[in-house]
């Protein structure tokens, strides 16, 4: 019975791969065979048995090279051949060990960027979200695109509701917006991220509670009780993974709500959400609020099909009061968007400044393996010389890469290992999206295999390819030495290129720098430095009416003023650099027209503008008899100073914040203050009409507080009794944020200076490769020529000349790299465009800066080898042959 | 050269496998025998019959086992298996065709 013939021949392959050993001794035994009995037959005609030995060898033709063929002949050669390749790879790296680590090095630190680089991109941008069929999510934008989530607005109420009526393409659509809520009674207060989400909200996400249920429709109805859906975290960190909790009451902003349902652990959608609450729809026509949007679409139905369902839509939906359609923003955007929009570029960016580093890496290896290529030209020739192919000798080259970078992918991905979490440090707070998703997972490692494989092209197919063109002819002549031109071209090619490619990073840190620099340095309109701020939130449920919400604010000044060390103690609603303003139309007493532009409309104390450091550049500021019973009072910006009359004072005049106002309404101007960077110093500086505080009565501009405590030196030692005066008027109040404003400042830049600080650590590296790959190149061809040298100082060149003439090889590579690295960095700038403030991309003093630092750094990575190469001894070189 | 140039390339296997359809052989009696049945007109060099054994062993047309030798010593005999004799017939049935056409070629009258 014969077994299917693949079945044999694979069990032979096998047999000859793991069983090579016993099948040579078998092989040589059979041939020893035959060629004993050609020797018997060669004596027995009358030859000598010497004689006999040598016929027989030569009629066999080479014992070694028959057993070549017939170990080919198993068809096992290949991967035979690749083991041995690599044993040998093995051993000659082992034998070279400066050279190794010298490529090791390089590899690791080009790899090991990379792959740390791509660990969060895939973590942030490419692992799926973590819902059922993911691709099917999507967020809908409708709306003026102000005030938007991640950079997507979404659509008002009213547009939600009718575009939902109408719509036929989404399984379901869900509205969402989050805040922020006081959780007591549930240990001390703390303050959580709520996700206000309609009912549909889970469907669409396809998520099912983990105890109890997720919300129904009556859940989202006016004047039903209060229903709550925690997340894990919450529950086991607040409640003590409390298994009855499902029907319990929880109290949110002080009011009652009722415990549905908990959610399975890792699901905190959107923003971190600890719970979540039923939003209720709100059609008033003056609710022009935008909410996210987002929704399923049903199976089958694309995004295209979606987008064109939209727009037929669009003239049926009603517009707010003062909108215009033509200005909408109109999109279906992947869910995941809303995650990672505003992370999406720079991540980008830095993966295509890291591949750059890693080019760098690559050519600083092919120099180094080019090099050693030559210096083992004699053990090729030999190689050549004793009959192995030159195919067999190049793949033994590639195989020599192919370790190296894979040992070095390796090193590198234990680096990545360990600078992920520094990276993911060193980015400030809530910057970077789906933390919890960046691992090094199999994704990461395929990616660094891939990489490592075409690191082994990159830098290992030169000198392969090199030697397979390679004749060897006159190398094995004693004394033998060829320098080949060609060979310093390429070489020289790529000095050029590691010098471009580290220019382009440098530049582009270079700018982003200097744009940092200039953040820093600019005028926000006030100054903060040694004050204190904490928020808090005065929900509804326990400070209902603006009589008991001035009491509190009344009650917490008089007790910060009177802290030790407090110079000023002054509050104001919405903070400069805070998480949001209000903004709004105003009017002009005798002006029928609403000036063009919206103001911010802060309520503050007196003492603001002192705590704040904002200039008063006329009139006065408010006062305690600036009291709810006078009549109204206004302290302008200078911007809206200059609306109202460029020329003349506008103390005395009148404005109102209302569009119908009542005679009450108008309030009278007192004085004239900066404008200030309301949104950070990037922002720009922001219009303002600032009251009284005690003058203003509506609840929403009363509950969100926030004091700002301007002490004498070290402000930080006065943190603990701020907060205990929270404490100590009401317990039950969480500071919803406190701490310095110098640190609030430091964070409105902290973006700007880690893409800074980032991009300058890998323009740094590659530099550095850059520079020592320059060495290299100028230190081998040094010594290659040393003899060259020593002839030509024997017949006399002097030192200088020599200097000179090594230099000069420096020069020319140099200039060109930096010729091409400023023309590269011109282009590549543009892409930098959107993170730079008030830095234009082709900034000539950085480029001017960026292009002498490389320069000087490449003449001195030249100058070092040329100084050696004039202490040649010319006696020790040539005795030397 | 691996092969003697008056043997046409692929028929040493036929050869092999037609010497080895009569009985089992070592490599050397296999070269002798070849060499014996054609009156010294064929012969396979020394060097190139065994990576030929080899690649037909491989190929499962052939079968090798290790048997001693008259004067105390072992050599490795190769054997036609099952599927060796149809490869046989397969290459008989071509080669006649072969030598047939090849045979009414040159016998052509020239005119």
């Amino acid at each position: 019975m014969d077994m299917p013939r693949w079945v044999y021949r694979t069990s032979m392959r096998l047999r000859a791969l793991f069983r090579g050993g016993a099948l040579d001794r078998e092989l040589d035994e059979e041939l020893r065979f035959h060629f004993d009995h050609l020797v018997e037959e060669h004596v027995a005609r009358g030859l000598t048995p010497e004689a006999a030995r040598r016929e027989a060898l030569l009629a066999i033709g080479g014992i070694e090279r028959r057993k070549e063929e017939c170990r080919d002949s198993r068809g096992v050669a290949l991967v035979d051949d690749a083991v041995r390749d690599l044993r040998s790879a093995f051993r000659t790296l082992g034998r070279a060990p400066a050279f190794t680590t010298a490529a090791l090095l390089t590899l690791a630190l080009g790899l090991g960027a990379t792959v740390a680089m791509f660990t969060v991109v895939n973590g942030v941008l490419l692992r799926p979200l973590p819902f059922p069929e993911p691709d099917r999510l999507h967020a809908v934008s409708l709306a003026p695109s102000s005030y938007a989530f991640r950079g997507i607005p979404g659509m008002a109420d009213r547009t939600f509701v009718a575009f939902r009526e109408r719509d036929r393409t989404f399984e379901h659509l869900a509205a969402l917006t989050t805040y922020k809520a006081n959780l007591t009674g549930a240990g001390d207060p703390v303050v959580i991220p709520v996700g206000n989400v309609t009912t549909e909200f889970f469907d669409a996400l396809g998520v099912r509670a983990a105890l109890g249920r997720t919300f129904v429709p009556d859940d989202g109805q006016e004047g039903r009780e209060r229903a709550v859906v925690m997340s894990d975290r919450l529950w086991r960190t607040q409640f003590g993974s409390d298994p009855a909790i499902v029907g319990k009451p929880i109290t949110l902003n002080g009011l009652r709500h009722t415990v549905v349902g908990v959610m399975p652990a890792g699901f905190d959608f959107p923003r971190g959400s600890a719970a979540w609450s039923p939003f209720i729809i709100r059609l008033d026509p003056g609710n022009s609020w935008l909410v996210t949007v987002i929704g399923r679409l049903k199976p089958g139905v694309t995004v295209g099909q979606a987008r064109a369902a939209l727009d037929a839509a669009i003239p049926a939906l009603p517009e707010g009061p003062g909108e215009d359609r033509a200005r909408w923003t109109i999109g279906i955007f992947p869910l995941v968007t809303l995650l990672v929009g505003e992370v999406r570029w720079p991540l980008q960016l830095f993966a295509a400044a890291v591949l750059l580093v890693l080019l760098i890496a690559c050519a600083n290896v092919a120099n180094l393996l080019l090099a050693r290529a030559s210096a083992r030209e004699r053990e090729m020739a030999v190689r050549a010389a004793l009959g192995a192919s030159r195919a067999r000798l190049v793949r033994q080259l590639l195989t020599e890469s192919a370790l190296l970078s894979f040992l070095g992918a390796g090193l590198g991905v234990l680096l990545a290992h360990l600078a992920v979490p520094a990276l993911l440090a060193l980015a400030p707070v809530g910057r970077i999206p789906r933390l919890e998703m960046i691992r090094i997972d199999a994704w990461v490692l395929a990616f660094a295999t891939a990489v490592a494989a075409a690191a082994t092209l990159t830098f290992g197919l030169a000198p392969a390819l090199r030697l397979a063109r390679r004749r060897f002819a006159g190398t094995l002549l004693p004394g033998g030495r060829t320098i080949e031109t060609g060979q310093e071209r390429f070489r020289a090619a790529l000095v050029v290129g590691q010098i471009a490619l580290a220019l382009v990073l440098l530049a582009a840190a270079g700018l982003l720098a200097r744009s940092f620099v200039k953040l820093r340095g600019i005028d926000n309109g006030f100054d903060v430095e040694n004050v204190v701020r904490m928020s808090v939130e005065l929900p509804e449920a326990v400070y209902p009416d603006p009589d008991v919400q001035h009491a509190f604010h009344r009650e917490i000044l008089a007790r910060l003023s009177a802290l030790p060390g407090v110079e000023v103690a002054a509050l104001v609603n919405w903070l400069p650099l805070g998480e949001m303003h209000l903004n709004g139309d105003f009017r002009i007493e005798g002006n029928p027209q609403t000036p063009a532009f919206n103001v911010d409309k802060p309520a503050v104390s007196p003492g603001y503008f002192r705590a704040m450091g904002i200039r008063v550049l006329r009139g006065r500021e408010f006062s305690d008899s600036d009291q709810g019973s006078s009549s109204g009072v206004a302290i302008v910006s200078r911007s809206v100073a200059g609306a109202i009359d460029p020329a003349e004072d506008v103390i005395g005049r009148r404005v109102t914040l209302e569009s119908r106002p009542a005679p009450e309404d108008w309030l009278t101007i007192i004085g004239v203050v900066n404008d200030v960077k309301q949104t950070g110093p990037s922002g720009r500086s922001h219009a303002a009409i600032y009251r009284p505080y005690s003058q203003v009565r509506r609840p929403f501009f009363l509950s969100h507080m926030t004091y700002v405590v301007r002490t004498t030196p070290d402000a930080r030692s006065v943190i603990p009794a701020v907060r205990s005066v929270l404490r100590s008027v009401d317990g039950n109040q969480p500071a919803t944020a406190i701490g310095l404003m110098d640190d609030v400042l430091d964070a409105a830049t902290a973006g700007p200076e880690f893409y800074a600080s980032l991009l300058g650590t890998f323009a740094v590296l590659a530099l550095a490769l850059a520079l020592v790959g320059t060495y290299g190149v100028i230190a081998y061809s040094v010594a290659e020529r040393r003899h060259e040298i020593g002839v030509r100082m024997a017949l006399g060149a002097r030192g200088r000349s020599v200097l000179w003439l090594v230099v000069r090889r420096t020069l020319t590579p140099g200039a060109a790299g930096v010729a091409i690295g400023v023309a590269g960095a011109w282009f590549a700038a543009r892409l930098l465009e959107s993170f730079l403030f008030e830095t234009a991309p082709t900034d000539p003093v950085t480029f001017a800066a960026v292009a002498l630092t490389v320069f000087t750094g490449a003449l001195l990575a030249g100058l070092i080898p040329a100084r050696r190469a004039t202490q040649v001894d010319p006696v020790v070189t040539l005795r030397h042959e | 050269m691996s092969r003697p140039p008056d043997l046409v390339q692929g028929t040493l296997d036929l050869l092999i496998l037609k010497i080895l359809a009569l009985e089992p052989l070592h490599g050397w009696a296999i070269g002798q025998r070849l060499r014996q049945v054609s009156g010294n007109v064929l012969q396979v060099s020394d060097g190139s019959l065994y990576p030929a054994l080899h690649k037909l062993e491989n190929e499962g047309w052939i079968k090798a086992e290790w048997k001693s030798t008259g004067n105390n010593r072992r050599a490795k005999f190769y054997a036609l298996t099952r599927s060796g004799r149809r490869r046989l017939e397969e290459e008989t049935a071509h080669w006649d065709r072969l030598s047939a056409a090849i045979t009414c070629i040159v016998r052509l009258e020239e005119a």
